[in-house]
Protein backbone atom coordinates (compact mmCIF):
# COMPACT_ATOMS: atom_id res chain seq x y z
CA UNK A 1 0.00 0.00 0.00
CA UNK A 2 3.03 2.24 -0.20
CA UNK A 3 2.05 3.37 -3.68
CA UNK A 4 -1.34 4.35 -2.39
CA UNK A 5 0.16 6.75 0.13
CA UNK A 6 2.00 8.71 -2.54
CA UNK A 7 -0.83 8.38 -5.06
CA UNK A 8 -3.44 9.52 -2.61
CA UNK A 9 -1.50 12.51 -1.37
CA UNK A 10 -0.41 13.72 -4.81
CA UNK A 11 -3.75 13.19 -6.51
CA UNK A 12 -5.54 14.75 -3.58
CA UNK A 13 -3.28 17.79 -3.88
CA UNK A 14 -5.00 18.59 -7.20
CA UNK A 15 -8.31 19.05 -5.45
CA UNK A 16 -9.19 22.47 -3.95
CA UNK A 17 -9.01 22.72 -0.15
CA UNK A 18 -12.76 23.29 0.23
CA UNK A 19 -13.62 19.97 -1.44
CA UNK A 20 -12.59 17.55 1.29
CA UNK A 21 -15.24 14.99 0.32
CA UNK A 22 -13.77 14.83 -3.22
CA UNK A 23 -10.32 14.27 -1.81
CA UNK A 24 -11.59 11.36 0.29
CA UNK A 25 -13.39 9.87 -2.72
CA UNK A 26 -10.23 10.09 -4.81
CA UNK A 27 -8.20 8.40 -2.10
CA UNK A 28 -10.80 5.66 -1.76
CA UNK A 29 -10.75 5.06 -5.52
CA UNK A 30 -6.96 4.88 -5.56
CA UNK A 31 -6.97 2.48 -2.63
CA UNK A 32 -9.60 0.27 -4.28
CA UNK A 33 -7.65 0.16 -7.52
CA UNK A 34 -4.42 -0.74 -5.78
CA UNK A 35 -6.14 -3.46 -3.77
CA UNK A 36 -7.69 -4.86 -6.93
CA UNK A 37 -4.41 -4.88 -8.85
CA UNK A 38 -2.62 -6.53 -5.94
CA UNK A 39 -5.31 -9.21 -5.78
CA UNK A 40 -5.05 -10.19 -9.44
CA UNK A 41 -1.40 -9.63 -10.33
CA UNK A 42 -0.03 -13.07 -9.44
CA UNK A 43 -2.77 -15.02 -11.15
CA UNK A 44 -2.62 -12.70 -14.13
CA UNK A 45 1.10 -13.30 -14.38
CA UNK A 46 0.66 -17.08 -14.29
CA UNK A 47 -2.12 -16.91 -16.90
CA UNK A 48 0.11 -14.85 -19.20
CA UNK A 49 3.12 -17.05 -18.51
CA UNK A 50 1.24 -20.24 -19.36
CA UNK A 51 0.00 -18.71 -22.61
CA UNK A 52 3.33 -17.20 -23.64
CA UNK A 53 5.80 -19.63 -22.03
CA UNK A 54 8.08 -16.68 -21.36
CA UNK A 55 8.56 -14.91 -18.05
CA UNK A 56 9.68 -11.48 -19.28
CA UNK A 57 6.94 -11.31 -21.91
CA UNK A 58 4.38 -12.31 -19.29
CA UNK A 59 5.55 -9.54 -16.95
CA UNK A 60 5.36 -6.98 -19.76
CA UNK A 61 1.87 -8.10 -20.67
CA UNK A 62 0.66 -7.85 -17.07
CA UNK A 63 2.17 -4.39 -16.70
CA UNK A 64 0.51 -3.24 -19.95
CA UNK A 65 -2.85 -4.56 -18.78
CA UNK A 66 -2.46 -2.81 -15.41
CA UNK A 67 -1.54 0.46 -17.15
CA UNK A 68 -4.48 0.21 -19.50
CA UNK A 69 -6.97 -0.54 -16.76
CA UNK A 70 -5.58 2.13 -14.49
CA UNK A 71 -5.47 4.90 -17.08
CA UNK A 72 -8.62 4.15 -19.05
CA UNK A 73 -11.08 2.16 -17.00
CA UNK A 74 -10.40 3.12 -13.39
CA UNK A 75 -13.54 5.27 -13.37
CA UNK A 76 -15.73 2.27 -14.19
CA UNK A 77 -17.53 0.52 -11.32
CA UNK A 78 -15.16 -1.73 -9.38
CA UNK A 79 -17.19 -4.85 -10.13
CA UNK A 80 -16.39 -4.42 -13.84
CA UNK A 81 -12.64 -4.27 -13.30
CA UNK A 82 -11.94 -7.99 -13.21
CA UNK A 83 -13.59 -8.96 -16.53
CA UNK A 84 -12.12 -5.83 -18.13
CA UNK A 85 -8.65 -6.53 -16.82
CA UNK A 86 -8.64 -10.09 -18.09
CA UNK A 87 -9.99 -9.01 -21.45
CA UNK A 88 -7.15 -6.51 -21.78
CA UNK A 89 -4.67 -9.14 -20.63
CA UNK A 90 -5.84 -11.64 -23.24
CA UNK A 91 -5.64 -8.99 -25.95
CA UNK A 92 -2.07 -8.23 -24.98
CA UNK A 93 -1.22 -11.94 -24.95
CA UNK A 94 -2.59 -12.24 -28.48
CA UNK A 95 -0.59 -9.19 -29.59
CA UNK A 96 2.61 -10.80 -28.34
CA UNK A 97 1.76 -14.13 -29.97
CA UNK A 98 0.99 -12.39 -33.27
CA UNK A 99 4.22 -10.39 -33.13
CA UNK A 100 6.17 -13.55 -32.42
CA UNK A 101 4.61 -15.40 -35.30
CA UNK A 102 5.41 -12.55 -37.74
CA UNK A 103 8.96 -12.29 -36.41
CA UNK A 104 9.50 -16.03 -36.69
CA UNK A 105 8.20 -15.99 -40.27
CA UNK A 106 10.56 -13.15 -41.21
CA UNK A 107 13.52 -14.65 -39.39
CA UNK A 108 13.02 -18.01 -41.10
CA UNK A 109 13.92 -16.34 -44.43
CA UNK A 110 17.22 -14.97 -43.20
CA UNK A 111 20.08 -17.13 -44.53
CA UNK A 112 22.57 -16.44 -41.76
CA UNK A 113 20.20 -17.45 -39.00
CA UNK A 114 21.23 -20.95 -37.97
CA UNK A 115 19.34 -21.37 -34.72
CA UNK A 116 16.51 -19.82 -32.83
CA UNK A 117 18.03 -16.98 -30.86
CA UNK A 118 15.05 -16.89 -28.55
CA UNK A 119 15.80 -20.42 -27.49
CA UNK A 120 19.45 -19.71 -26.82
CA UNK A 121 20.54 -21.49 -23.67
CA UNK A 122 21.27 -19.33 -20.68
CA UNK A 123 24.11 -21.06 -18.75
CA UNK A 124 23.02 -19.51 -15.45
CA UNK A 125 19.46 -20.75 -15.83
CA UNK A 126 20.72 -24.16 -16.85
CA UNK A 127 23.08 -24.52 -13.89
CA UNK A 128 22.17 -27.54 -11.79
CA UNK A 129 20.93 -26.81 -8.30
CA UNK A 130 22.83 -29.21 -6.04
CA UNK A 131 20.26 -29.09 -3.22
CA UNK A 132 17.87 -32.01 -3.66
CA UNK A 133 14.18 -31.20 -3.80
CA UNK A 134 11.84 -32.93 -1.35
CA UNK A 135 9.93 -35.74 -3.09
CA UNK A 136 6.56 -34.02 -2.65
CA UNK A 137 7.93 -30.81 -4.16
CA UNK A 138 9.38 -32.74 -7.05
CA UNK A 139 6.09 -34.50 -7.73
CA UNK A 140 4.22 -31.25 -7.47
CA UNK A 141 6.62 -29.51 -9.83
CA UNK A 142 6.34 -32.33 -12.33
CA UNK A 143 2.56 -32.30 -12.13
CA UNK A 144 2.52 -28.53 -12.56
CA UNK A 145 4.85 -28.71 -15.53
CA UNK A 146 2.65 -31.34 -17.16
CA UNK A 147 -0.50 -29.34 -16.46
CA UNK A 148 1.06 -26.13 -17.72
CA UNK A 149 2.18 -27.79 -20.93
CA UNK A 150 -1.25 -29.32 -21.46
CA UNK A 151 -3.02 -26.00 -20.87
CA UNK A 152 -0.64 -24.20 -23.21
CA UNK A 153 -1.51 -26.74 -25.89
CA UNK A 154 -5.23 -25.96 -25.74
CA UNK A 155 -6.89 -23.73 -28.33
CA UNK A 156 -6.83 -20.10 -27.15
CA UNK A 157 -10.52 -19.84 -26.26
CA UNK A 158 -10.49 -23.11 -24.30
CA UNK A 159 -7.33 -22.07 -22.47
CA UNK A 160 -8.89 -18.73 -21.62
CA UNK A 161 -12.15 -20.26 -20.42
CA UNK A 162 -10.35 -22.87 -18.32
CA UNK A 163 -7.96 -20.44 -16.63
CA UNK A 164 -10.57 -17.77 -15.95
CA UNK A 165 -13.16 -20.20 -14.61
CA UNK A 166 -10.98 -22.71 -12.83
CA UNK A 167 -7.93 -20.73 -11.75
CA UNK A 168 -9.16 -17.14 -11.39
CA UNK A 169 -12.57 -18.28 -10.20
CA UNK A 170 -14.68 -15.99 -12.37
CA UNK A 171 -18.31 -17.04 -12.71
CA UNK A 172 -19.84 -17.82 -16.09
CA UNK A 173 -21.20 -14.29 -16.59
CA UNK A 174 -17.88 -12.63 -15.73
CA UNK A 175 -15.99 -15.04 -17.95
CA UNK A 176 -18.40 -14.34 -20.81
CA UNK A 177 -17.91 -10.59 -20.33
CA UNK A 178 -14.16 -11.06 -20.30
CA UNK A 179 -14.14 -13.29 -23.39
CA UNK A 180 -16.77 -11.20 -25.20
CA UNK A 181 -18.92 -14.21 -25.94
CA UNK A 182 -22.15 -15.77 -24.69
CA UNK A 183 -22.41 -17.71 -21.44
CA UNK A 184 -23.26 -20.81 -23.47
CA UNK A 185 -19.98 -20.49 -25.37
CA UNK A 186 -18.08 -20.18 -22.10
CA UNK A 187 -19.63 -23.42 -20.84
CA UNK A 188 -18.82 -25.18 -24.10
CA UNK A 189 -15.19 -23.96 -24.16
CA UNK A 190 -14.70 -24.87 -20.52
CA UNK A 191 -16.20 -28.34 -20.92
CA UNK A 192 -14.04 -29.06 -23.95
CA UNK A 193 -10.94 -27.77 -22.16
CA UNK A 194 -11.53 -30.08 -19.20
CA UNK A 195 -12.12 -33.03 -21.52
CA UNK A 196 -8.95 -32.30 -23.49
CA UNK A 197 -6.84 -31.89 -20.35
CA UNK A 198 -8.22 -35.04 -18.83
CA UNK A 199 -7.45 -37.03 -21.94
CA UNK A 200 -3.88 -35.67 -22.01
CA UNK A 201 -3.07 -35.94 -18.33
CA UNK A 202 -5.23 -38.81 -17.21
CA UNK A 203 -5.98 -38.90 -13.50
CA UNK A 204 -2.87 -36.97 -12.54
CA UNK A 205 -1.90 -36.64 -8.88
CA UNK A 206 -0.39 -33.69 -7.09
CA UNK B 1 -17.58 -34.13 -7.45
CA UNK B 2 -17.46 -31.63 -4.60
CA UNK B 3 -17.68 -27.91 -3.94
CA UNK B 4 -14.94 -25.33 -3.67
CA UNK B 5 -14.68 -21.85 -2.10
CA UNK B 6 -16.13 -20.18 -5.22
CA UNK B 7 -19.33 -22.18 -4.81
CA UNK B 8 -18.83 -24.13 -8.02
CA UNK B 9 -19.21 -27.88 -8.06
CA UNK B 10 -16.01 -29.27 -9.58
CA UNK B 11 -14.66 -32.70 -10.31
CA UNK B 12 -11.57 -33.98 -8.51
CA UNK B 13 -9.57 -33.36 -11.64
CA UNK B 14 -10.62 -29.72 -11.75
CA UNK B 15 -9.92 -29.27 -8.06
CA UNK B 16 -6.44 -30.73 -8.40
CA UNK B 17 -5.69 -28.52 -11.37
CA UNK B 18 -6.92 -25.49 -9.45
CA UNK B 19 -4.85 -26.37 -6.39
CA UNK B 20 -1.72 -26.74 -8.51
CA UNK B 21 -2.28 -23.45 -10.29
CA UNK B 22 -2.95 -21.60 -7.05
CA UNK B 23 0.14 -23.13 -5.48
CA UNK B 24 2.26 -22.06 -8.43
CA UNK B 25 0.96 -18.49 -8.17
CA UNK B 26 1.81 -18.40 -4.47
CA UNK B 27 5.33 -19.70 -5.05
CA UNK B 28 6.51 -17.06 -7.48
CA UNK B 29 10.11 -16.03 -7.11
CA UNK B 30 11.03 -12.87 -5.26
CA UNK B 31 12.23 -11.25 -8.50
CA UNK B 32 8.87 -11.80 -10.18
CA UNK B 33 6.93 -10.58 -7.16
CA UNK B 34 9.10 -7.48 -7.06
CA UNK B 35 8.53 -6.83 -10.78
CA UNK B 36 4.77 -7.21 -10.30
CA UNK B 37 4.80 -4.72 -7.44
CA UNK B 38 6.79 -2.28 -9.56
CA UNK B 39 4.33 -2.76 -12.42
CA UNK B 40 1.42 -2.03 -10.10
CA UNK B 41 3.04 1.12 -8.78
CA UNK B 42 3.89 2.24 -12.30
CA UNK B 43 0.26 1.75 -13.37
CA UNK B 44 -1.02 3.78 -10.43
CA UNK B 45 1.58 6.49 -11.05
CA UNK B 46 0.61 6.63 -14.73
CA UNK B 47 -2.99 7.22 -13.74
CA UNK B 48 -1.94 9.95 -11.34
CA UNK B 49 0.14 11.74 -13.97
CA UNK B 50 -2.62 11.43 -16.55
CA UNK B 51 -5.29 13.05 -14.41
CA UNK B 52 -4.32 16.76 -14.79
CA UNK B 53 -2.86 16.34 -18.27
CA UNK B 54 -6.01 14.64 -19.43
CA UNK B 55 -8.38 17.35 -18.23
CA UNK B 56 -6.16 20.19 -19.45
CA UNK B 57 -5.84 18.63 -22.87
CA UNK B 58 -9.59 18.33 -23.28
CA UNK B 59 -10.25 21.83 -22.00
CA UNK B 60 -7.72 23.35 -24.39
CA UNK B 61 -8.96 21.23 -27.31
CA UNK B 62 -12.53 22.25 -26.58
CA UNK B 63 -11.62 25.93 -26.38
CA UNK B 64 -9.75 25.80 -29.69
CA UNK B 65 -12.64 24.03 -31.39
CA UNK B 66 -15.12 26.58 -30.03
CA UNK B 67 -12.97 29.47 -31.30
CA UNK B 68 -12.72 27.97 -34.80
CA UNK B 69 -16.46 27.35 -34.84
CA UNK B 70 -17.18 30.94 -33.80
CA UNK B 71 -14.91 32.28 -36.55
CA UNK B 72 -16.65 30.12 -39.12
CA UNK B 73 -20.09 31.27 -38.01
CA UNK B 74 -19.11 34.98 -38.04
CA UNK B 75 -17.12 35.14 -41.24
CA UNK B 76 -18.49 32.49 -43.54
CA UNK B 77 -22.08 32.99 -44.82
CA UNK B 78 -24.11 29.87 -45.39
CA UNK B 79 -23.24 28.08 -48.58
CA UNK B 80 -20.69 30.62 -49.84
CA UNK B 81 -17.07 31.32 -49.24
CA UNK B 82 -15.97 35.01 -49.11
CA UNK B 83 -14.67 34.82 -52.69
CA UNK B 84 -18.06 33.69 -53.99
CA UNK B 85 -20.05 36.37 -52.16
CA UNK B 86 -21.50 38.70 -54.84
CA UNK B 87 -21.95 41.57 -52.36
CA UNK B 88 -18.37 41.38 -51.15
CA UNK B 89 -17.06 40.98 -54.71
CA UNK B 90 -18.89 44.10 -56.04
CA UNK B 91 -17.28 46.61 -53.69
CA UNK B 92 -15.34 48.48 -56.36
CA UNK B 93 -18.39 48.90 -58.61
CA UNK B 94 -20.39 50.40 -55.73
CA UNK B 95 -17.68 52.94 -55.01
CA UNK B 96 -17.62 53.96 -58.69
CA UNK B 97 -21.38 54.46 -58.76
CA UNK B 98 -21.33 56.60 -55.64
CA UNK B 99 -18.48 58.81 -56.74
CA UNK B 100 -19.60 59.31 -60.36
CA UNK B 101 -21.09 62.83 -60.83
CA UNK B 102 -23.13 61.67 -63.80
CA UNK B 103 -24.66 58.74 -62.05
CA UNK B 104 -28.28 58.51 -61.03
CA UNK B 105 -28.59 59.80 -57.46
CA UNK B 106 -28.84 56.85 -55.10
CA UNK B 107 -29.12 58.69 -51.84
CA UNK B 108 -32.88 59.32 -51.74
CA UNK B 109 -34.40 62.77 -52.52
CA UNK B 110 -31.77 64.99 -50.88
CA UNK B 111 -30.45 66.24 -54.22
CA UNK B 112 -33.83 66.68 -55.96
CA UNK B 113 -34.25 70.22 -57.29
CA UNK B 114 -37.85 70.94 -56.28
CA UNK B 115 -37.65 74.57 -57.49
CA UNK B 116 -36.94 73.35 -60.98
CA UNK B 117 -39.91 71.02 -60.99
CA UNK B 118 -42.22 73.76 -59.63
CA UNK B 119 -41.04 76.22 -62.31
CA UNK B 120 -41.45 73.56 -65.03
CA UNK B 121 -44.96 72.81 -63.82
CA UNK B 122 -45.89 76.52 -63.75
CA UNK B 123 -44.47 77.01 -67.21
CA UNK B 124 -46.36 74.06 -68.52
CA UNK B 125 -49.60 75.29 -66.94
CA UNK B 126 -49.09 78.83 -68.40
CA UNK B 127 -48.37 77.46 -71.84
CA UNK B 128 -51.52 75.37 -71.75
CA UNK B 129 -53.63 78.38 -70.64
CA UNK B 130 -52.28 80.64 -73.41
CA UNK B 131 -52.87 77.97 -75.98
CA UNK B 132 -56.51 77.60 -74.87
CA UNK B 133 -57.00 81.41 -74.82
CA UNK B 134 -55.66 81.84 -78.34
Amino acid sequence: MAAFASLGSQTAALIPPGKAHLRETTQDAARSLETFLASVERKAFRIAQIALRHEADALDVVQDAMMQLSSRYATRPAEEWKPLFYRILENRVRDVQRRRSVRNRVMSYLPWRTEDEEAAIDPIEQAVDKAPLPPEQLESDEAMAALEQAIAGLPARQRQAFLLRNFEGLDVAETAASMKCSQGSVKTHYFRAVQALRSKLGDFRT
Amino acid sequence: MSGDPTGEVRSEFEQRARALLLQSSEELSGAVRSRLTQARHAALAARRSRLPAFSFRWVSTGAAAAAVLALLIVYVPYGHSPLENPVAGGGLEDIELLTDNDAVPLNGDQDVDYDFYEWAATEAAGATASAVGS
